[in-house]
């Protein structure tokens, strides 16, 4: 159950194969290693490991507390693990920025969500997408005073009207309700053109109709542009919607991994969900 | 180790000051989410009354202590939080260091205004007579000054630490601390913790202010910087705590203190080195502490689980104007600015065209804080360092190379910008509080070594930055130099314009918005940091050149750090994210100054208090008291021609352009083309 192995059905689909790049061969896209963390006492990662293959969508899911936003955190770099290694397209991440992961093609939303109020829609397209180039900003805005190259401005509309913010793309966000800020973290998201999006609870706090949104608009994600996704969700519709396979976490530890109807058939997965007595 | 003791047994009531300053310090941060700089100044005020009491005939001891630590401190801390940090529980760390600096600057302002303002010798002490040798300890004598700060401090940290662990209170404080508004929820009430924690705070700096008192020659009420001074030591000691443990703090303070006489006692004596190391070694120890200690670099973070549901900034007034304003606007502000120009270079009287040009010198200076604090979100308190960096390379580069003064300015404005980089690179990964602090403390390290050598800021003497020639044109009258500002100015206003709208803007924004999300989309934190202070120095270098060429002699007094923390509360009061708040900002400093020349000098420190008391509002409006009186006056004009409108359109009329032809926001994003009205979203009140 442990070993990184690409998940069966996504890598052979021809829809999903459409990433560029393609990573080392034979690695998949993203492999996490026996990764541990521990907070104090607690035990949050127990020796974790996964693979996502390029364009491959996968969920995690679990119980409160299973360790699935500290794996996420250990993945986009914010936190470094005690134990194990992220490895992403072939290369080690260890020792790599949260802002160079980014740059290598790791993209991710949050659970509590972190856009940034002062800027339209289409403003955190065009400051991710000049992240990602680097280069000497600060020259190219004296000698073009500020002003954005059309091409720049185009592909930023483009992205925007993608997740469904064309209507919106030139308000503040601080003007824009939940639903709306989880479509700017996603457009965000894909201004860096990623190889891999991490979704972190992207139908939190959202009602039906959103949700529903987010899902169709994950799966286009996924097929359009050949993005690898990794999803964590309680929403298990969403999961069935958006992932080609799961994988379920319980306190630390990878306890399924197969396709959505093999997991919640699964007696461990329904042992961590409903306790030991079902 | 005898010598050893001897030097370090002097340095133990220091450190006792430096202590109880420190337990302060995190007693009302933690409670209330407030770094108080200007703990300093309130231990000034009650050292000066108890010293005041203690001098009327028959006073006896104990009365002083009453009226200064058992009144006075208290009342001080109650007014504090009831006028000022009870109002503002949400506003973020910035704006709350902001609005005490604001105390920190109008205390020392206000005292000799309300007392007379002569210089006291021969100053009070508290308990055992401080010249006195009570025991010898490793053949060191030990006074009762020494004996009386220790006792007293220990005895006091000692109460406090035990009531905020085993009583009721404590426990309610620890609740505030986690989330106010959480504690909020449980019943707790916050605004009494808070309140509490503000009254002790201030019994502490009283009594530290006492305790100092026969440590000092002389006390002189327009030059209380000696307490403040004192105070980047109680913060080092503070920080090293993690602004978290009360005994931690006691025993960095009392560690710094001793640490302080040794390392003087062993350096030669008389060098600026040995001279200044006092001051120097706090600011050393906080960046070692940063670099050592990775913890304390997350430190003054926003971590309330609540902060989310608070609302964004406002946007700035021209951003919801109606399109029709515009143009009016923009063509009387050009009016405006002609009418400026024309009548200083024609009629305007010589006494004030000088303050005009010192005006523009300073606006030039206020933008590097318009990007550095602005723009960037970080509270810079050593621009006047930056901007005596410019100042003082000019002036050495012509003095001794004859470098033309325009050249020199460039090369001052490079040198600062190096040096800006270089503080921002030191804590690269350090933001928020603590890189407030960092900056504090090299703004002192500069007054008190690096502007001291006679081949920089030329110590007491000062360094002559004479006036720019340009081929045949002279800019050394008046006149002439204030077209020059004014040219500098414009250019260096359109470098801000340029970068806040380009993607070095949107990036600041981005990071400014959220950390974690800026990260998320590949943005270096550091690099943004760095790139932003290297600017805002060159700027502020620039600047100072301009301000030591029209002042000609320029001495580090100009540009102390107090200076500083005065030009911050001139552009937060006006308004930091503006180009035209920092010009606003820079003409009143200069104006004001040159008006308040006409009352009695007893009343000069006015100026200060004024923009003192508007940052004191800076909490309530962070974009700047006039940016929210614009807005406020903009969106009544807007009221007007809806109201307008709407009669055109009653009577059948037909409205004549589109009602947010200009794009509202777009006004700012002008720059991103094809951007449709949204005003009507923007407008939202």
């Amino acid at each position: 159950m442990g070993d990184p192995a690409p998940g069966g059905g996504a890598g052979s689909d021809e829809r999903t194969t459409a990433g560029r790049g393609a990573a080392v061969a034979g690695e998949p896209l993203l492999a996490v290693v026996d990764v541990s963390v521990a907070f104090g006492g607690v035990q949050a990662l127990a020796g974790v490991s996964l693979a996502v293959a390029a364009g491959e969508a996968v969920g995690l899911v679990g119980p409160n507390g299973a360790g699935k936003t500290t794996l996420f955190e250990c993945i986009s770099g914010r936190l470094r693990p005690d134990n194990g290694r992220v490895r992403f397209a072939g290369s080690d991440l260890a020792g790599v920025p949260a802002h160079r992961r980014s740059r290598l093609g790791i993209a991710r939303t949050f659970q509590r969500v972190e856009v940034f109020p002062e800027l339209t829609p289409v403003e955190h397209v065009l400051v991710a997408a000049r992240a990602r180039q680097g280069g000497a900003m600060l020259w190219r805005d004296l000698v073009r005073r500020g002003t954005p190259r059309p091409d720049e401005v185009e592909q930023a509309r483009a992205i925007v009207g993608m997740v469904g913010l064309a209507e919106a793309a030139d308000v503040p966000v601080a003007a824009l309700g939940l639903g709306h800020t989880r479509l700017v973290e996603l457009a965000r998201a894909l201004a860096s053109s990623p190889r891999l999006l991490l979704a972190d609870e992207p139908s939190s706090g959202l009602d039906t109709t959103e949700t529903s949104v987010i899902a169709t608009l994950l799966r286009r994600i996924q097929r359009e542009r050949g993005v690898a996704v990794l999803l964590v969700e309680h929403d298990l519709a969403l999961v069935r919607r958006a992932v080609d396979r799961v994988v379920v976490l319980d306190s630390g530890h990878v306890i399924a991994d197969g396709s959505f109807g093999q997991v919640v058939a699964d007696p461990a997965v329904r042992r961590a969900y409903l306790g030991r007595s079902a | 180790m005898n010598s050893l003791l001897n030097y370090a047994i002097p340095g133990v009531p220091y450190g006792c000051e430096f202590a109880l300053m420190a337990v302060g310090l995190v007693l009302t941060y933690r409670a209330t989410g407030v770094f108080n700089l200007a703990f300093g100044a309130q231990a000034f005020l009650s050292a000066f009354v108890y010293d005041l009491v203690q001098r009327s005939d028959g006073m006896p001891q104990w009365v002083a202590l009453v009226v200064s630590v058992g009144l006075l401190a208290p009342a001080l801390g109650l007014v504090l939080d009831r006028l000022l940090y009870r109002r503002i529980p949400q506003a973020s760390t910035t704006a709350k260091v902001v609005v005490s600096i604001g105390v920190l600057i109008a205390i020392p302002e206000l005292v000799p205004m309300v007392f007379s303002a002569t210089t006291r010798t021969r100053l009070g002490h508290l308990w055992l007579p401080s010249g006195r040798v009570y025991v010898h300890l490793a053949q060191t004598p030990v006074t009762g000054a020494v004996i009386s700060t220790v006792v007293i401090s220990v005895g006091v940290v000692a109460v406090l630490a035990a009531m905020l662990r085993w009583s009721g209170f404590g426990l309610r404080m620890r609740a505030v601390v986690e989330s106010r508004r959480m504690a909020q929820l449980e019943g707790i009430a916050s605004t009494r913790v808070a309140a509490t924690a503000w009254v002790l705070s201030s019994v502490l700096a009283g009594l530290a202010g006492v305790l100092l008192l026969p440590q000092m020659g002389s006390l002189d009420p327009t030059q209380p910087l000696e307490f403040t001074a004192l105070l980047v030591a109680g913060m080092t000691a503070a920080a090293a705590a993690g602004l978290t443990s009360l005994p931690g703090a006691f025993v960095a303070g009392v560690a710094i203190g001793v640490l302080e006489t040794v390392v003087q006692q062993e350096l030669p004596s008389g060098s600026v080195v040995a001279q200044g190391l006092i001051p120097a070694l706090p600011f050393v120890l906080l960046v070692g502490a940063l670099l050592v200690n990775p913890r304390l670099r997350t430190l003054g973070r926003d971590t309330d689980p609540l902060a989310s549901v608070d609302p964004p900034p406002p946007q700035p007034a021209v951003t919801t104007r109606d399109a029709r304003l515009a143009l009016p606007m923009r063509w009387g502000f050009r009016l405006l600015v002609v009418a400026f120009l024309v009548s200083s270079l024609t009629w305007v009287s010589d006494t004030w065209v000088f303050p005009f040009g010192q005006g523009l010198a300073f606006s030039v200076i206020f933008l590097s804080i318009t990007l550095v604090t602005g723009m960037g979100g970080q509270l810079s308190l050593c621009q006047a360092t930056f901007a005596g960096i410019g100042a003082f390379t000019t002036g050495q580069l012509a003095a001794h190379f004859g470098l033309p003064v325009l050249l020199g300015a460039l090369a001052g404005a490079a040198l600062a910008a190096a040096v800006g980089a270089g503080v921002a690179l030191v804590v690269a990964r350090v933001s928020g509080l603590l890189l407030t602090l960092v900056t504090l403390a090299f703004a002192l390290f500069a007054d008190s070594v690096l502007f001291q050598f006679s081949w920089s800021g030329g110590g007491l003497a000062g360094v002559t930055v004479p006036r720019p020639q340009l081929g045949p044109v002279s800019f050394a009258g008046d006149r002439a130099f204030l077209l020059l500002a004014f040219v500098v100015l414009v250019a260096c206003a359109g470098i801000v314009v340029a970068v806040q709208r380009g993607a070095t803007g949107r990036m600041l924004a981005a990071l400014r918005g959220s950390p974690a999300g800026a990260a998320a989309v590949g943005i270096d934190p550091a690099r943004a940091r760095v790139t932003i202070f290297a600017l805002s120095g060159a700027m502020a270098g620039v600047g100072g050149a301009l301000y030591g060429s029209i002042q000609g002699p320029v001495s580090p007094a100009d540009f102390q750090y107090v200076v500083s923390l005065a030009f911050v509360l001139v552009v937060v009061t006006t308004g930091s994210r503006t180009v035209e708040g920092a010009v606003q900002a820079g003409m009143a400093y200069a104006v004001i100054a040159q008006a308040l020349t006409y009352v009695p000098t007893r009343f000069s420190g006015i100026e200060l208090i004024l923009f003192a008391a508007g940052a004191l509002t800076y909490a309530a409006h962070p974009e700047g008291i006039v940016e929210y009186q614009r807005s406020v006056w903009l969106e009544r004009a807007n009221g007007l021609l809806r109201a307008h409108d709407r009669y055109r359109q009653e009577r059948g009329g037909k409205v004549g352009r589109s009602r947010h032809g200009d794009g509202g926001y777009g006004g700012r994003h002008g720059a991103v083309p094809g951007a449709p009205a949204a005003a009507e979203v923007v407008g939202r009140g």
